[in-house]
């Protein structure tokens, strides 16, 4: 606790550092006399500045959700706002509020809900029809980014619900299973309907369960809604 | 009046994407520190992911590099301002803020001081007002915050577009 507030007021302290040496930059190189900016400065920086700014919109929209349409729409209402009404605080607020209203109108989400891990009830489920996180069809290949952003251990135990009907062909489920260790989660487990009923803890898995359960602060999930929970079959 | 919405803004995704334990606290350091609407913004995903300071520092040079521009139109006018005062104007050199240092039409250099000096201690004031209320206000109210990490892209956005036109004005 006491570590991670140091470093959330290290980060602080770094900005600070950064902003404040950028904005005495000029006072410090130019310090007791009082000439102009060399124009090659001047330029310098008009054209430098757009640039970081372009890099930095496109890193930003990684954040979002860059697969579907809503954030471009956004941006371009963004813009055309500003160009029209010159006014910033409305350009962003309305880019923000239709971004959000986009967003929430169920189009698509990367919150998956609560994910339980164990045998008795997996939320990674293989049907006939394709993988199933929760109640949720997934490109299988997005997996392994899901369970990252819930921040699973790659040790972690990952078993997948098979169901009776795709029992005949294991092929997918074993190229997934392929998938997830080349992600780093090598210990993923197949698990049939009736295997999972029955399934009793082992020793491990409730040293593992002992060893993980307690959440460390410095990956808690920043909204708070996306949490894993490793139950045994027992609860 | 629009400095304590954007940090209103920014008090809210603090409190809500920055994970950390006293939202308000934290919210009040950076704003009295920063003073800078971006980086309120640009910090939160960097301590909700507890980023290296190496990052960090990236980060900052590169969306606060235009305030190293700010300085150099000051330079004149706030030449022989008592050293203390003219750290605490440099400290706060903000987009907005400098705009209105800019429009200023003072000659007298008294006066001038004056001026810059309650256009700072405002503009802060404002700003550090807004950011605790938001703070306050996200870790208190349920309010709907998915999507809100969009405020800093808009930013970003109004920022190059007003750019884009300075620019063209210019050179084009």
């Amino acid at each position: 606790m006491a570590e991670e507030i140091l470093h959330t007021a290290g980060i602080v302290a770094v900005a600070w550092v950064v902003t404040f040496g950028l904005r005495s930059l000029p006072f410090l190189l130019f310090a007791g006399r009082g000439r102009d900016v060399p124009p090659s400065v001047e330029r310098f920086g008009s054209i430098i500045s757009p640039v970081i700014i372009a890099g930095l919109i496109v890193y930003s929209y990684s954040a979002l959700e860059w697969r579907t349409a809503w954030p471009y729409i956004s941006g371009v209402l963004v813009v055309a706002l500003q160009l029209w009404r010159k006014n910033a605080l409305l350009s962003i607020i309305a880019g923000t509020v239709v971004y959000m209203c986009l967003l929430s109108a169920g189009c698509t989400s990367n919150d998956y809900g609560d994910i339980v891990l164990d045998a008795a009830h997996p939320s990674i489920r293989y049907s006939t029809q394709g993988f199933l996180i929760g109640e949720r069809y997934v490109d299988p290949r997005r997996v392994p980014a899901i369970l990252k952003s819930y921040d699973v251990p790659t040790d972690r135990v990952i078993h997948i619900l098979v169901d009776e009907e795709s029992e005949r062909d294991l092929k997918p489920a074993r190229a997934f299973m392929g998938l997830l260790a080349h992600n780093g989660y090598r210990r993923s487990v197949l698990v049939t309907k009736k295997r999972a009923e029955s399934h009793v803890r082992t020793e491990e898995e409730m040293a593992l369960e002992r060893q993980q359960y307690a959440p460390s602060p410095r990956h808690a999930s920043p909204s708070g809604k996306r949490k894993i929970r490793y139950k045994g079959a027992s609860d | 009046m629009g400095y304590t919405t954007m940090g209103f803004a920014a008090g809210v995704l603090l409190s809500v994407k920055g994970g950390v334990y006293c939202a308000p606290a934290w919210s009040f350091v950076i704003a009295a520190m920063l003073v800078s609407g971006t980086m309120s913004f640009a910090i939160v995903p960097a301590m909700a992911a507890s980023e290296s300071f190496l990052a960090v520092a990236l980060l900052t040079l590169g969306i606060n590099f235009r305030y190293a521009l700010y300085g150099f139109s000051m330079l004149a006018k706030w030449k022989g301002i008592p050293v203390l005062q003219k750290w605490f104007l440099v400290h706060s050199l903000a987009d907005e803020i400098y705009a209105l240092d800019l429009a200023c039409t003072i000659k007298d250099p008294l006066k001038n001081r004056l001026y810059c000096l309650f256009n700072h201690g405002f503009c802060v004031g404002y700003w550090v007002l807004g950011s605790v209320a938001g703070s306050i206000a996200g870790s208190a109210l349920p309010i709907p915050s998915k999507g809100i990490e969009f405020a800093m892209v808009a930013l970003f956005l109004v920022i190059f577009t007003d750019q884009m036109k300075g620019f063209f004005r210019h050179y084009g």
